[in-house]
């Protein structure tokens, strides 16, 4: 019974330091990884920023202006088209029925 | 006097009490394998304790090198993830003339990498004595350019700095924030603690696209129309979620300017107005609700005025006939024949209707900007009054979350900015009688396409949209003056709902220059007829939902 229990505790001790030690390794990638990280996602929210500024609308509509001698057109709903693929056939729909 | 004996006898007090050292008998007997047990119990507390400690380190750690810098706030992004407001590092550069060796060479070697500079100015401040900036949100090129020049006087700070890429555009959404990056206005007050604790971006509702669309037309038209100021909500109708939300004149959020004329007002939550015919709407829906009428009731022998407490109602055209039934009095926009509906509800009935849709006391919505609906003692007169818009007040937010339920099959929405994940279907809850949104938006169609209905400038090919018009003069101190709210709320497409475009013009005047060109192909013709909602913000809505309508219907196709 004494052997039994002392087994038991040996064991319990020798899975816990080797969970504990893996546990430690894998904190340790997951440290590194966001270190790696951390410089990259600054860099994509400061390209994204940029990317939001120049692409907005009012920019949009700027660059229009300077280098487009006409206005932009108003897409008509009735004249969108809708592509779907059914097997292997490729369907155009209109985007909506007109209704009146 | 007596001679009585006492006697007085003496006992001997014999104490029993005798203090005894109690003695326990608890003798523990530990055996071996117990005592080991104890030990490896006591060891493990020591460690789970020290586990959780560190562990509670390691949180705070992790907070500390994240976000929680004094001036960090989380960015605020919209529903497809452009930024509408982020927090950047930027680096100041500063100079203590206490520090400096050489200030000729000094000056010139500044002057080399700033030469746009005012160095009378910057000699004289060196020569004070007293620390100053020489330049704010320096260039990394610049930054390193001034790093190599290796002067001890020159002090690098880094700070934290909140930009809003899309300037005017959410100004009443987004609000201030103070010098100490607390929120003052808008979501960065009523979020302040969420933007500061949280590291994710709030993510709202709006559409950067469709807010610049439906703006660019505001502004076109509150010039066209000489308007005080103008204002646009566009709202999933089932949803609650608002795509767009517009508030003109506004500011730009990175000029950091204190906003205190009310001109500036957020005319879309903030204002109360009152919003006339619109109302009408909402009391043929009550009636229908009730069971009082329906849609083909008829109302004979109707008068073209009458009159209440010395004030008299009358109709705003003489061409509206005395015999209508409901359908024709909401398309006509008769005045009397909602008093009619009206007084058929009662007071109660009408005021509990109103209270369910939400357009009659404050609103819970996710900025502080909130108007209060002006309070008023009911009475026969006030429903009159009431039952056809006028006397009443409340928001274009309001408005917008009423036209929603009734036109969404009687579903209650909550407007919201804030993006949710959650499925609204699962949550939603019926407060109007099935069957009563459908017959109301094909009235709303009519308004739209009939001939005799107020909203023909709205019927933008493809869209089904409906609508109910509402011209109401402002009130004054004691009375009404002449300049007027124009307002249109309309919804689409009608067989289906899924948006509420609301249109408010605060104070539009007519334009002899401006030129209508009609959607059934009549001949254009120049001149505003009437200062009418229906010649002035029905045409607005028309513009925006020419523009924004192919959007909705290829971008927001799933949403």
């Amino acid at each position: 019974m004494k052997k039994i229990a002392f087994t038991i505790i040996f064991i319990l001790i020798l899975a816990t330091s080797v969970v504990k030690n893996s546990t430690k390794e894998t904190e340790d990638k997951i440290f590194a990884i966001d270190e790696n990280t951390r410089s990259l996602k600054t860099k994509l929210s400061e390209a994204l920023l940029e990317y939001n500024f120049l692409s907005s609308p009012e920019k949009l509509t700027q660059y229009q202006n300077q280098y487009f001698k006409k206005d932009l057109m108003k897409i008509n709903i009735i004249k969108i088209k809708e592509i779907t693929e059914n097997n292997n056939l490729i369907l155009v729909n209109d985007l909506i029925r007109n209704k009146k | 006097m007596s001679n009585k004996k006492n006697n007085i006898i003496l006992e001997e007090y014999e104490n029993e009490f005798s203090y005894k050292k109690s003695k326990t008998n608890l003798n523990i007997q530990f055996n071996r394998i117990a005592f080991i047990f104890f030990v490896f119990f006591v060891i493990s507390i020591i460690f789970s304790i020290q586990l959780l400690h560190l562990g509670s380190l390691k949180k705070e750690n992790n907070i500390k090198s994240g976000p929680n810098i004094k001036n960090y706030r989380a960015d605020i992004i919209d529903r497809n993830g452009n930024y509408l407001a982020k927090t950047v590092s930027s680096i100041d550069i500063g100079i203590n003339p206490v520090e400096v060796i050489d200030k000729q060479r000094l000056l010139i070697n500044l002057q080399l990498i700033f030469p746009s500079k005012d160095y009378f100015e910057v000699s004289k401040k060196l020569n004070q004595n007293n620390f100053f900036y020489i330049e704010k949100k320096i260039s990394l090129e610049n930054y390193e350019k001034i790093m190599l020049l290796g002067d001890k006087s020159i002090k690098p700070e880094e700070k934290l700095r909140r930009i809003y890429p899309q300037k005017n555009l959410f100004s009443h959404i987004i609000g201030q924030i103070d010098d100490d990056n607390q929120g003052i206005s808008g979501l960065e007050k009523s979020f302040n603690e969420r933007l500061k604790q949280k590291k994710e971006p709030l993510r709202l509702t709006v559409d950067t696209d469709i807010q610049f669309l439906i703006r660019e037309q505001l502004i076109k038209f509150n010039t066209i129309f000489r308007s005080k100021g103008a204002a646009a909500i566009l709202m999933n109708v089932n949803s609650g979620e608002i795509l767009s939300m517009v508030s003109y004149p506004d500011f730009d959020l990175n000029k950091r300017e204190k906003v205190v004329d009310l001109k500036f007002i957020n005319r879309a939550t903030k204002s109360v107005y009152e919003l006339g015919s619109v109302f009408k709407t909402f009391t043929i829906a009550a009636g229908l609700d009730e069971d009082l009428i329906d849609i083909d009731t008829q109302f004979l022998d109707l008068p073209k005025s009458i009159s209440c407490a010395g004030q008299t109602i009358g109709e705003y055209s003489n061409k509206i006939p005395s015999d209508l039934t409901v359908e024709e009095i909401l398309i006509r926009s008769g005045n009397i024949g909602s008093v009619r509906i009206g007084q058929k509800l009662e007071i109660d009935k009408l005021k509990f209707f109103l209270s369910k849709i939400g357009v009659l006391n404050k609103i819970d919505f996710d900025i502080g900007e909130v108007g209060k609906p002006i309070t008023f003692r009911w009475g026969k007169c006030k429903l009159a009054t009431v039952s056809f818009g006028h006397g009443i007040t409340t928001t274009l937010l309001q408005l917008a979350k009423g036209y929603s339920i009734i036109t969404n099959g009687g579903f209650n929405v909550k407007p919201s900015l804030i993006k949710k994940d959650g499925d609204y279907n699962k949550t939603k809850k019926r407060i109007i009688k099935e069957g009563i949104s459908e017959k109301i938006n094909l009235i709303l169609r009519k308004i739209v396409t009939n001939k005799e209905g107020t909203a023909q400038l709205a019927n933008v090919d493809g869209y089904e949209v409906g609508g109910k018009t509402g011209t109401a003069q402002k009130n004054t101190l004691g009375g009404y003056s002449n300049s007027k709210v124009n307002t249109f709320a309309s919804i689409f497409p009608t067989s289906k709902p899924k948006y509420v475009l609301i249109v408010l013009l605060d104070e539009p005047k007519t334009n002899s220059e401006y030129i209508y060109y009609y959607r059934d192909g009549k001949q254009p013709t120049k001149g505003t007829p009437f200062n009418t909602a229906g010649w002035t913000s029905v045409e607005v809505a028309g513009k925006i939902i020419e523009r924004i309508g192919p959007i909705l219907a290829t971008k927001h196709r799933e949403n």
